[in-house]
């Protein structure tokens, strides 16, 4: 169990910025998922911390130490691959000992905890099977369990459930977030998915371009995104952004109550309703282009009145729409969120 | 094909046993020809019966050798090419899969220009630079000793260049995952690239023995000591006798001694090759 610090943090591949300088304090225990689209750095980031990427400039302390040229091997990490990366020609006992044995721990010690993983993930049934013979659920509770055996101070999850299908990689999820409950160790997630993102994460880090956007818990970063860019990548669908002189001018004489130098606004989906509230609200006269009909509830795509601006609604259950049928929706004052388009930032 | 057609299908078959045939009948007289006497040639009409004189020949051959032609007995010259053709396999696959390791997983300078440079000695075979590898050998003072049969053969890009292919198509997370678990770039090597190619290794140790086996023109230059003769070249001396006719049963005898340890490595170690020409464990 251990901090990690990472300080102005670069990584160029040749005369290409990855990363281009990040800060970050994880605190001991905690769950700190990074979350972003391909090709923001992420990847790059984890593979940094876990040293098998050089660091271009910049530290990297882990438990106090600085590990910049430090082998992968002596930070004291455990690393769970997106394709398991399971030695395929050793039976699963073998892989959960290999890293154990390397390091020259005691026989008793090496039984007691690869049982103890085993027990912990239930694969000890499987445990003289090779890595070929398991399904990929099972595959993927084998490479924790490596990860698990070590008792390190620090998981590294490099997407380790893109390559389960969707049930299974719910049901691990939910394993993930128990166990690194239990075990209270400090861990890196890297994903793309960001329900993955959202429900793990005990703090955010969403990155885009090689730049942390934003650092906080998913509730804060959900709640009050604090670029353009965090705001159209969480939350699914993504919160609609509109320009403040098509709202001035549609609701002419309600005040918007915004802070100077906003020029952009955002509204989630969710806060958009059909019904007028009670409380100060804007109107907006829109024409329905589509129904998406996911289950319970619905997107309706909406093209809003006299411009190209497309939104998107959540609304409950499967309201009967005829495409292309005008509607007016409402948000409330106070779910708008403000932006500057120039600089990408909140204004409020 | 899935279609059904008795004519297709006794065509190809015809076809496949005219193939088979033409390979196998010379193997066939070659084995008639050694359990006959040494006289039943001398007619011009080859036999294609078995004679009488089976283990007569074969004994002769394994124990006494043909003395006349300088030939040793055919059982350690069997031996020098068992060391023979198990060397240069063993030295092949050693010295290759350490040059394909080090191409793949390590980053030195010219390392591209290092592998083309092992590439284009596949256009070098040993006929071509034979002169020049004799000189060389003869300077170290290895003539004459299985050193001289060996290490000039040693060297091979194709199986460098195979064990580069499949060490390529190995995942580069199985490296990383040994490197957080502590294993060094040799450990890596030892316990996870080297089981990993357990198949590749015995395909090409099969085909590098018989290789191996059948090396002819090198022994024949760099051995002039009996002692050293090996089995192919050994042939060649009892065949080729002055001023008589050559007994050719027991030439043949010796061809189909000489034709057995092959096919015995072959036949052990198939079912391995079949699986590192087709599948890889991953």
């Amino acid at each position: 169990m251990a901090t990690i610090e990472l300080i102005d943090l670069k990584k160029n591949y040749g005369a290409i910025p990855a990363v281009k300088g990040v800060d970050l304090s994880v605190a001991d225990g905690e769950f700190i998922v990074l979350v972003g689209p391909s090709g923001c750095g992420k990847s790059t980031l984890l593979r940094m911390v876990a040293g098998l990427e050089s660091v271009t400039s910049g530290r990297i302390e882990i438990g106090g130490r600085d590990v910049v040229k430090a082998e992968p091997a002596e930070r004291d990490i455990a690393m769970v691959f997106q394709n398991y990366a399971l030695y395929p020609h050793m039976t699963v006992r073998k892989n959960l000992e290999y890293g154990l044995r390397n390091r020259r721990v005691k026989n008793e010690e090496i039984t007691r905890r690869v049982q103890e993983a085993a027990a912990m993930l239930e694969i000890g049934p499987m445990l003289d099977r090779k890595p070929r013979e398991l399904s990929g659920g099972q595959r993927q509770r084998v490479a924790m369990g490596r990860a698990l055996v070590r008792e390190p101070a620090a998981f590294l999850f490099d997407e380790p459930l893109s390559n389960l299908d969707a049930k299974l990689r719910v049901q691990m999820r939910v394993e993930i977030r128990r166990l690194q409950r239990r075990l209270k160790t400090t861990s890196l997630y890297v994903t793309h998915d960001q329900l993955e993102a959202m429900t793990l994460a005990d703090r955010l880090v969403v990155m885009n371009g090689g730049l942390v956007e934003q650092v906080g818990t998913p509730v804060e970063v959900y709640e009050r995104p604090a670029t353009v860019f965090v705001a159209g990548f969480i939350g699914s669908p993504p919160m609609n952004l509109i320009d403040l002189d098509y709202l001035r001018a549609q609701s002419a004489g309600t005040d918007l109550a915004l802070p100077n130098g906003t020029d952009l606004v955002g509204i989630r989906p969710d806060d958009m309703v059909l019904i007028g509230p009670v409380e100060p609200s804007i109107a907006l006269k829109a024409t329905v282009e589509l129904l998406e009909p996911v289950g319970g509830e619905s997107h309706l795509h909406i093209r809003l009145a006299g411009s190209n601006q497309l939104a998107i609604v959540r609304v409950p259950g499967r309201p009967s729409f005829v495409e292309g049928s005008e509607i007016s929706v409402f948000a409330r004052i106070g779910d708008l969120h403000p932006y500057n388009r120039a600089s990408g930032n909140r204004t409020d | 094909m899935v279609e059904n057609r008795p004519l297709l299908n006794f065509l190809s078959h015809l076809l496949l046993i005219l193939g088979v045939a033409v390979v196998v009948f010379p193997v066939y007289v070659a084995f008639i020809a050694s359990t006959h006497g040494p006289n039943d040639f001398l007619s011009g009409v080859v036999p294609l019966w078995p004679g009488p004189h089976l283990l007569e020949n074969y004994s002769q051959m394994l124990t006494t050798g043909l003395s006349s032609s300088g030939a040793p007995p055919l059982l350690p010259m069997m031996w020098n090419s068992l060391i023979m053709a198990v060397g240069v396999a063993v030295g092949k696959i050693s010295i290759s899969i350490l040059s394909a390791f080090a191409i793949v997983y390590f980053r030195f300078p010219f390392r591209t220009l290092a592998f083309w440079m092992i590439f284009i000695t596949l256009m070098l075979p040993v006929e071509v630079r034979i002169v020049p590898t004799f000189q060389v050998v003869a300077s170290l003072g290895m003539l004459n000793n299985y050193g001289g049969l060996i290490v000039p053969l040693i060297a091979s890009a194709t199986a460098t260049f195979l064990f580069r292919q499949f060490f390529l198509t190995v995942p580069d997370e199985l490296m990383e995952a040994a490197r957080v678990d502590g294993a060094g770039p040799l450990k890596f090597f030892w316990d996870i690239l080297l089981p990993l190619s357990r198949t590749n290794i015995a395909a090409l140790f099969i085909i590098l023995f018989v290789l191996g086996w059948n090396q002819y023109l090198w022994p024949l230059l760099i051995t002039t000591d009996p002692h050293l003769y090996t089995v192919v070249m050994g042939i060649k001396r009892m065949a080729a006798v002055a001023d008589a006719e050559p007994r050719w049963n027991i030439v043949m005898a010796a061809v189909m001694l000489a034709a057995l340890p092959p096919v015995l490595v072959i036949v052990a170690m198939q079912r391995l090759f079949v699986k590192g020409l087709t599948e890889t464990e991953k």
